[in-house]
């Protein structure tokens, strides 16, 4: 390790990361008619922020919501229906609202995607019931055996095996 | 600084999710993913933008429909396992101190052009897929700048977390802290991010795997919806064409570098020897499908206007505007006897917006370059 905490691994890809993110820049700025440098860095940096500021921040709320709300054999079944359906149902928005739908092109965007988005949400909350039944059966015979901590979970963190 | 879960960061992450192994193995998928966005998605954009060094071979015919399928897929399979990488590490972000030396603070500066970068492929990469463009900037030149940034950014935290993420998938890490989650949380946690990303790749790749479709209810198509039951981006109208196609005045001109220009009606494309391919439109958004076709190669044509052997050509639209109005031929796909001046699909003839009269289909084209409405072959 260097002096300034540099590892070689780190050295080594900078080294081959700047060629790529130079590139990248200056394809950016050269294209600039086309790429409009200044809404596509807002697009960059936004979505990080976005991400980083709103969206992680609004999970860990619903963390805690279903930390405090449900037994602890619900958790992760809980938060994976609600992470997936959320996931779907972003990736769905466009394709609802039909932004892109052409009217000289009735096969682009024809689907019933409400109805699309339902059904797959409909599947998400069947399996985790399903799992969450799962694990409530295997929790009754071993007591809090499945205690799988989520984030602000009001217990004390356990020890758990590696 | 007190930590609880993870070690890392403040009390409330006390999910043992956060750890660096999980990080390690999410991160090892999202590196595969990524570099096979990334890959196929050059090839995209060699293809639909050649370069002087490249030319796009005619075979294996199919190969760009499999290519530009994978990106998709692979970037709508990249959304769960992104998202639950990036919340696998958050607790990073907030952790004190922010900065520890000078190694720390370029590893974190490096994490904006690939946190800020993949987020925005893979959420303009759906957009695209939805044909919504909430923004002012032309999307293939944004995303194909944006992907070379976010690699760069990619390389960049690989090389900063190489070391780590080896120890923490070892059985027993040097650094036991790299690992806190049980085996079977760790299985319900990765496993529940497998069956998301799962969900969403059968809920849309059925736009372009026929046998999903019934199950793809995201999907942007049906393969077989459509005139003449295959899909257009572009219709006759929307093309601004519907005028302009008369069978009677229609002429097919060949032109620039041959012995012989020609000018050939209908009757006279008709009237040349035929040939049959099955070709696939394979579109950049994702979707493809399959046609018969029946039409005269373009080579036969090359020579009977007494073209050199290896010439290219420059293909023409009626289309009067338009950013695929033209498309080239090279000479690899030029001389392939798949590659068509289409006038008929499944033995009849092609719907207006299909490119009636005669459209180009070819090889291992993107469908953005088989020229519809074709007037003029310029052979260069």
């Amino acid at each position: 390790m260097s002096r300034l905490g540099f590892t070689r691994g780190q050295v080594v890809g900078l080294a081959l990361a700047f060629p790529l993110l130079g590139y990248g820049f200056r394809g950016v700025l050269v294209d600039a008619g086309q790429t409009h440098p200044a809404e596509l860095g807002r697009w960059l940096v936004g979505s990080a922020i976005l991400h980083d500021a709103l969206l992680v921040p609004l999970v860990l709320l619903v963390s805690v919501a279903v930390a405090r709300l449900s037994p602890s054999w619900a958790r992760p079944p809980a938060l994976w229906a609600l992470a997936t359906s959320a996931i779907l149902a972003v990736y769905a928005f466009p394709f609802v609202r039909g932004y892109g739908r052409n009217p000289s092109v009735p096969s682009l965007l024809a689907r019933d995607y409400v109805a699309g988005l339902a059904a797959y949400v409909a599947v998400v909350l069947v399996v985790a019931v399903a799992w969450a039944l799962v694990r409530r059966r295997s929790a009754g015979g071993r007591g809090d055996g499945l205690a799988a901590p989520v984030d602000a979970d009001p217990r004390p963190a356990h020890p758990v095996e590696a | 600084m007190t930590t609880t879960g993870t070690g890392v960061g403040p009390a409330v992450f006390t999910s043992p999710q956060h750890d660096a192994r999980n990080a390690a193995l999410l991160g090892s998928a999202l590196g595969n993913s990524f570099t096979v966005c990334f890959t196929t998605g050059l090839f995209s954009h060699l293809a639909q933008y050649a370069p002087g060094w490249f030319e796009l071979p005619a075979r294996p015919a199919r190969l760009y429909r499999v290519t530009q399928g994978v990106h998709v897929t692979t970037g709508v399979a990249s959304i769960p396992l992104l998202l639950s990488k990036l919340w696998t590490v958050y607790p990073h972000l907030v952790s004190r101190p922010p900065v520890r030396s000078v190694a720390h603070a370029v590893e974190r500066l490096a994490l904006l052009p690939l946190v800020g970068g993949a987020l925005f492929l893979l959420m303009s990469g759906t957009a695209n897929v939805a044909r919504w463009y909430p923004w002012t900037f032309n999307f293939p030149r944004a995303h194909f700048w944006a992907a070379w940034i976010t690699i760069g950014g990619l390389v960049a935290h690989i090389g900063a977390k190489a070391g780590t993420s080896r120890d923490a998938v070892r059985r027993t890490p040097r650094d036991p802290s790299l690992v806190v989650s049980s085996g079977a949380a760790r299985r319900s946690f990765l496993g529940g991010v497998a069956g998301a990303a799962g969900l969403l790749v059968v809920a849309t790749a059925g736009g372009t795997i026929s046998p999903l479709s019934r199950l793809s209810a995201l999907a942007q198509r049906r393969p077989d919806d459509g005139p003449q039951g295959l899909p257009v981006n572009k219709s006759a109208d929307g093309a601004g064409v519907t005028d302009l196609i008369d069978e009677v005045a229609y002429r097919l001109r060949i032109e620039g570098a041959v012995a012989t220009p020609l000018v050939l009606d209908l009757a006279e494309l008709r009237a040349l020897p035929q040939r049959k391919a099955e070709l696939p439109i394979a579109c950049v958004e994702g979707w493809s499908a399959s046609a018969r076709w029946r039409g005269v190669p373009i080579r036969d044509l090359l020579d009977l206007a007494g073209a050199a052997p290896g010439a290219s050509v420059f293909v023409e639209s009626i289309q009067p505007r338009g950013g695929y109005r033209t498309s080239e031929i090279n000479s690899r796909q030029a001389s392939d006897l798949d590659t068509l001046l289409a006038l008929e699909i499944d033995g009849e003839p092609l719907h207006p917006d299909h490119g009636f009269p005669a459209r180009l289909i070819g090889p291992n084209r993107p469908g953005v370059l088989q020229t519809k409405w074709v007037e003029k072959l310029v052979v260069t």
